[in-house]
């Protein structure tokens, strides 16, 4: 699938700013099964300076610096991404949990990557309510990624999602509790239960396709930024896309922006103001389907 | 048995003591105790204690024996520490670079991972330093009973001690010259200047400018500040703050009176994770987008992620690292460490649990606990996550001679050495710091009091010896020109300027007012003056409207005192200036902060004890009281004048005391002029007259020069116009005009303009009263006049604020 990306934020404040600076975490990581074909950020007003580079995690990082008197600020990523990850392995072939999660503790060759996301994050400590749930779902030697399919099953069947009942500062303890939240907070929770067990889980960030495939449900958690779950099956499999927020398996309706331990280390965009008194947020982004068969008038000769 | 430093096991002293301790014998107790007194009065007078209300006290104290160690002992120390500071350069440099330790598994993934102070913006700098990421490193030593030195912890991120050591020798040459002519003392005065100069050869070679050195506080309530103002000066660099700087087009900007100067080298003087709120933590006292400036032309000194290093639990992984990093065997061990995420590590804690001490795996600042006594709350993290604890062997340090009640009497001590790298390699100060740690535990405790020592190492060959310190001179002061004053420092010298104004103009008032208020049968005329005294101490502030409405004269007498007194408005002025020269103390030199210090100190307790008890008793504490403070007022302005460079600070200090006392003035004019029947009684402005002239403490200068006879035009000319008189508005505005005129330099001169229209103004008054054919009523239609000219005055006063001190304002952090 070729997707087209617009995803734009913008903070207008009631007092011109006088300075500002900006982490963006906003350009599509490339990745196998994801080739980005094009991206970019533009801002208005234009950048007194700016700074690329590559985070802790691989992801590119763009610092963005605004030194004079500005109302708004708007930043706008464009991209044009291919997507097809490839399927996991067969959920009964993948090691019993244990023994990833002791893999994982070992660390060394093959594991020493996957291993810093079994430590706690500001956003994304284990925690003891999430694990005890996490736990109905990881029997003893039970294969790795059949638990997984069935925690995020669980998560998708349990949980309502619901826009502003929670903010980023909503404990995990208290999404549990309510059994509703958005895609944030499944994903912090699920990685939080999954980090209680000793297993490596990291917070991806991204899209989902605005439009569902046909014959299907609008998914949950369009129309904005998407979060889902990176889980470790051991050195043999790696990494697989778990989306506890429509209980899908990564394939080809996601592209992913960056991963890290939690949102805070790739919120897409986090800034310093100095000024401006009160602020308001607009954040809106398109997920296209440009794939030649969707569009074929559209579509390059 | 713990080792004894003096005496070794056969109750001979040892030789390098021999020197020093005969000096000792022969001062005798008695001076010893004396020097040591006059030892804490210097700390006292020259630190930060007792200056700055609600400021930590300083948690320095210092014990005047020094602690020797022989020159082959500490070369064998600095041999051992400058392999450990290559190694954990080493071993940082791999952390936050390639991470080959975790890939073969020489590090378990949780000491990384798991260390709150490994840093991840830190990491893949592609313009990692390649000359390292430490310039300075530190080690806390205990000698065990073994006589044999071990590491007790690495301070590879900040540490303090280092301008405390400097300054400690200094003043132990002051207070007991004697000792330091015994003997062949290594000088540490030259460390400091080879690190300045590798600081100055770390400034980014860019085209142009090179920028400076420039030491970041979080400011005078942090416990380290006073450090950090030593270690400013030591190193003549700038100490600034997180809302002094700025980061625009990839550069570190320093906002000074001129404009934004250029920082190329940041000595940070906290913990690296609070230098940057936009990638670090958002609480911390940084700037925003520094760690993105120090991708680029800011050399950050040491790099913020290099208090990673500083685990405890890392000393357990030391001997293989040195091994697979160095190829070679750890010279200087450190004291026995165990990490309980190994599961035989808990074994050996279970086993022997006397031998051993818990402390969590990452923090260096917690002190150690018994393994049989941890405290409640680390119970369940001891039993589900034991791998955020290490266990380090219990130790008992060597002991020392300190000064005690009687005579020497044995402490425990720790020794701190400093090491800096000069460009070719690591080298240690030839000394250092002796810890006294309550309790005798093998701890350098992070917060709370410190009994210090100097540490001495005496040289062994005659070249190497060195006369006395006094040839270390202290540092020069003050020496900048005002437009390299950082915006805050030129604002904390013009406040002090207004309230130390607020403070005398407030004394002169009251103590007007008390002597009046003393009269026992006051004439009407009288009575009329007193009222128009109240008004303006009501109008500054000083009197409470309410609480003296409809009071006796006795009662008005009372309020007056209380006002003068401990808990009273004169008090809380005090108090301003006390915090503004607090702020002040990296700004001033010793001698003027000593004066300044024992001056506060007079001036509070002479309004302590302003008595209301006893009528006689009372006014002549409180006119005492109130003389003292114009005598504190009158020798700050004459130290500023005499011992302070013209221009920078000095030039604010001024122009606030200025700026103040012209509001003032024409306030208290426009109200003596403003009395109830004014204009039916035109006469009466005698009344105005003669308290103008006495407000403005130019009664005897009138007299002088007209004898007694009072008359309008005289008198205001006096007051308002004549420049030459220092308490009359004139002078005020002339002056402000003259040192606005030099702030601005060949820059903007608005300011300065304004001012000579103010003062041109006061000039009219004066000139129209005395054109008027009756001068008595051209007098009383002043006041709105002076209003104005006060409100003018005030507005002058923000317009230089906005143009000289607008500091950044405060960073919030936004996200989406």
């Amino acid at each position: 699938m070729i997707y087209r990306i617009r995803h734009t934020t913008r903070y207008d404040y009631r007092v011109p700013v006088d300075y500002g600076v900006h982490l963006a975490h906003l350009i599509p990581r490339p990745l196998p099964g994801q080739r980005v074909i094009a991206a970019a950020v533009e801002t208005m007003p234009a950048l007194s300076w700016r700074h690329d580079g590559v985070d802790h995690f691989g992801n590119a990082v763009a610092w963005l610096f605004l030194d004079t008197p500005h109302a708004s600020f708007e930043a706008t990523m464009r991209a044009l991404v291919e997507v097809a990850f490839a399927p996991p392995p067969e959920a009964w072939a993948t090691p019993p949990w244990e023994a990833v999660a002791a893999a994982a503790w070992r660390g060394g060759a093959g594991a020493w990557q996957a291993a810093e996301f079994v430590f706690d994050s500001p956003l994304a400590a284990a925690d003891p309510g999430a694990r005890a749930y996490a736990a109905a779902s990881f029997s003893p030697g039970r294969p790795m990624l059949v638990a997984l399919l069935d925690l995020i099953g669980r998560i998708r069947a349990e949980f309502t999602f619901r826009a502003g009942v929670t903010t980023t500062a909503t404990p995990i303890a208290e999404v549990l509790r309510r059994r509703e939240g958005v895609c944030q907070d499944f994903t912090h929770l699920m990685i939080s239960a999954l980090r209680g067990l000793g297993l490596p889980a990291r917070y991806v960030s991204g899209y989902i396709r605005t439009r569902p495939p046909p014959g299907q449900a609008r998914r949950l958690g369009a129309d904005q930024s998407h979060a889902w779950v990176d889980a470790w099956l051991g050195v043999e499999h790696g990494w697989v896309g778990l989306d506890p927020t429509n209980g899908l398996i990564v394939h080809d309706e996601h592209v992913v922006l960056a991963w890290g331990r939690d949102y805070d280390d790739i919120a897409p965009l986090r800034g310093v103001i100095l000024g401006g008194g009160e602020q308001s947020l607009t954040v809106e982004v398109e997920l296209e389907d440009a794939s030649p068969s969707a569009n074929p008038a559209a579509a390059p000769a | 048995m713990a080792h004894d430093e003096m005496v070794d096991g056969r109750g001979g002293m040892r030789p390098h003591w021999r020197g020093l301790l005969g000096v000792l014998a022969g001062l005798g107790q008695a001076v010893l105790a004396e020097r040591r007194a006059r030892l804490e009065r210097i700390l006292a007078e020259e630190g930060v204690g007792g200056l700055l209300p609600g400021a930590p006290p300083d948690r320095w104290r210092f014990d005047p024996i020094p602690l020797p160690l022989s020159g082959a002992e500490f070369a064998t120390i600095e041999a051992g520490l400058i392999q450990r500071a290559r190694l954990l350069e080493a071993v940082l440099a791999d952390v936050y670079g390639p991470q080959r330790l975790l890939a073969e598994g020489v590090l378990p993934p949780a000491l990384v991972f798991g260390n709150p102070g490994f840093l991840r913006p830190c990491r893949l700098d592609p313009q990692m330093p390649d000359d390292g990421l430490m310039q300075i490193y530190a080690a806390d030593l205990v000698r065990g009973e073994d006589g044999a030195w071990r590491v007790l912890a690495d301070r590879t991120g900040w540490t303090d001690g280092l301008a405390q050591a400097l300054e400690n020798r200094r003043r132990l040459g002051r207070v007991l010259p004697e000792l330091f002519a015994s003997g062949q003392l290594s000088p540490i005065g030259s460390f400091v200047e080879v690190w300045q100069e590798r600081l100055q050869r770390l400034l980014p070679a860019r085209t142009g400018e090179r920028g400076s050195v420039a030491l970041l506080t979080a400011g005078h309530a942090h416990p380290g500040w006073y450090g950090h103002v030593l270690l400013a000066r030591e190193l003549s660099c700038a100490l600034v703050e997180g809302g002094d700087l700025t980061v625009r087009d990839g550069r570190l900007l320093l906002k000074t009176l001129r404009g934004l100067k250029p920082i190329g080298v940041l000595l940070r003087g906290g913990d690296g994770r609070g230098i940057d709120p936009l990638e670090l933590a958002p609480d911390g006292h940084g700037v925003p987008g520094l760690l993105g400036a120090a991708r680029g032309a800011v050399r950050i000194v040491n790099h913020p992620g290099s208090g990673f290093a500083t685990a405890p639990v890392l000393a357990a992984f030391l001997p293989a690292l040195a091994a697979r990093l160095l190829g070679e065997s750890l010279a200087l061990p450190s004291v026995p460490t165990l990490w309980l995420g190994e599961a035989a590590a808990r074994e050996q804690v279970r086993d022997a649990p006397d031998r051993w001490r818990l402390r969590p795996a990452f923090s260096a600042r917690v002190a150690p606990v018994a393994a049989d006594a941890a405290p409640a709350a680390w119970r369940p993290a001891l039993a589900a996550a034991p791998w955020r604890f290490a266990a380090t062997e219990a130790m008992s340090p060597s002991a020392a001679p300190c000064l005690g009640a009687t005579g020497l009497e044995p402490g425990p001590v720790l020794v701190r050495v400093f090491l800096i790298a000069d460009g070719h390699g690591w080298r240690a100060m030839p000394g250092g710091l002796g810890c006294v740690p309550a309790g005798g535990d093998a701890f350098w405790p992070a917060s709370g009091p410190i009994l210090a020592k100097d540490v001495w190492v005496l040289a062994e060959t005659p070249e190497a010896i060195f006369g006395p310190p006094a040839s270390e001179a202290p540092r020069l002061e003050i020496r900048r020109a005002a437009g390299d004053l950082p915006s805050r420092v030129a604002d904390n010298f013009f406040w002090f300027g207004r309230y130390l104004e607020r403070l005398e103009g407030g004394a002169r008032l009251l103590r007007i007012t008390i002597a009046r208020t003393a009269q026992p049968a006051p004439a009407p005329h009288e009575l009329a003056e007193i009222t128009l005294l109240a008004d303006c101490l009501i109008e500054s502030g000083l009197l409470d409207a309410e609480a003296i409405a409809g009071v006796s004269q006795t009662g008005l007498a009372q309020a007056l005192l209380r006002a003068a007194g401990r808990a009273g408005a004169l008090h809380r002025r005090l108090t301003q200036v006390m915090q503004v020269s607090g702020q002040l103390r990296d700004r001033l030199t010793g001698e003027m902060h000593a004066v300044i210090g024992r001056g506060l100190r007079d001036v509070e307790e002479a309004l302590g004890r302003v008595t209301t008890a006893h009528p006689g008793e009372a006014l002549d504490s409180a006119a005492q009281a109130m003389a003292r403070v114009l005598a504190f007022s009158a020798t700050i302005a004459g130290l500023a004048a005499e011992n302070m460079v013209r221009g920078g600070g000095r030039l604010f200090l001024d122009l606030g005391r200025r700026v103040e006392r012209a509001q003032a003035v024409a306030d208290e004019l426009a109200r003596v002029l403003d009395f109830p029947g004014a204009t039916e009684l035109p006469a009466r402005v005698e009344h105005g007259l003669r308290l103008a002239l006495e407000l403005c403490d130019s009664s005897i200068t009138y007299r002088a020069r007209y004898l007694a006879v009072l008359q309008p035009a005289p008198v205001l000319d006096l007051v308002l116009a004549d420049e030459g008189n220092p308490r009359g508005l004139g002078y005020q505005l002339a002056a402000a005009r003259a040192l606005l005129a030099e702030i601005a330099g060949s820059g903007d001169a608005s300011l300065a303009l304004r001012a000579a229209d103010l003062s041109e103004e006061a000039q009219a008054m004066a000139r129209d009263v005395a054109a008027a054919p009756d001068q008595a009523r051209a007098a009383l239609r002043l006041p709105a006049r002076l209003r104005a000219l006060r409100d003018a005055v005030a507005e002058l006063s923000n317009g230089l604020s906005r143009r000289y001190f607008a500091l950044l304002p405060p960073a919030r952090r936004i996200g989406s």
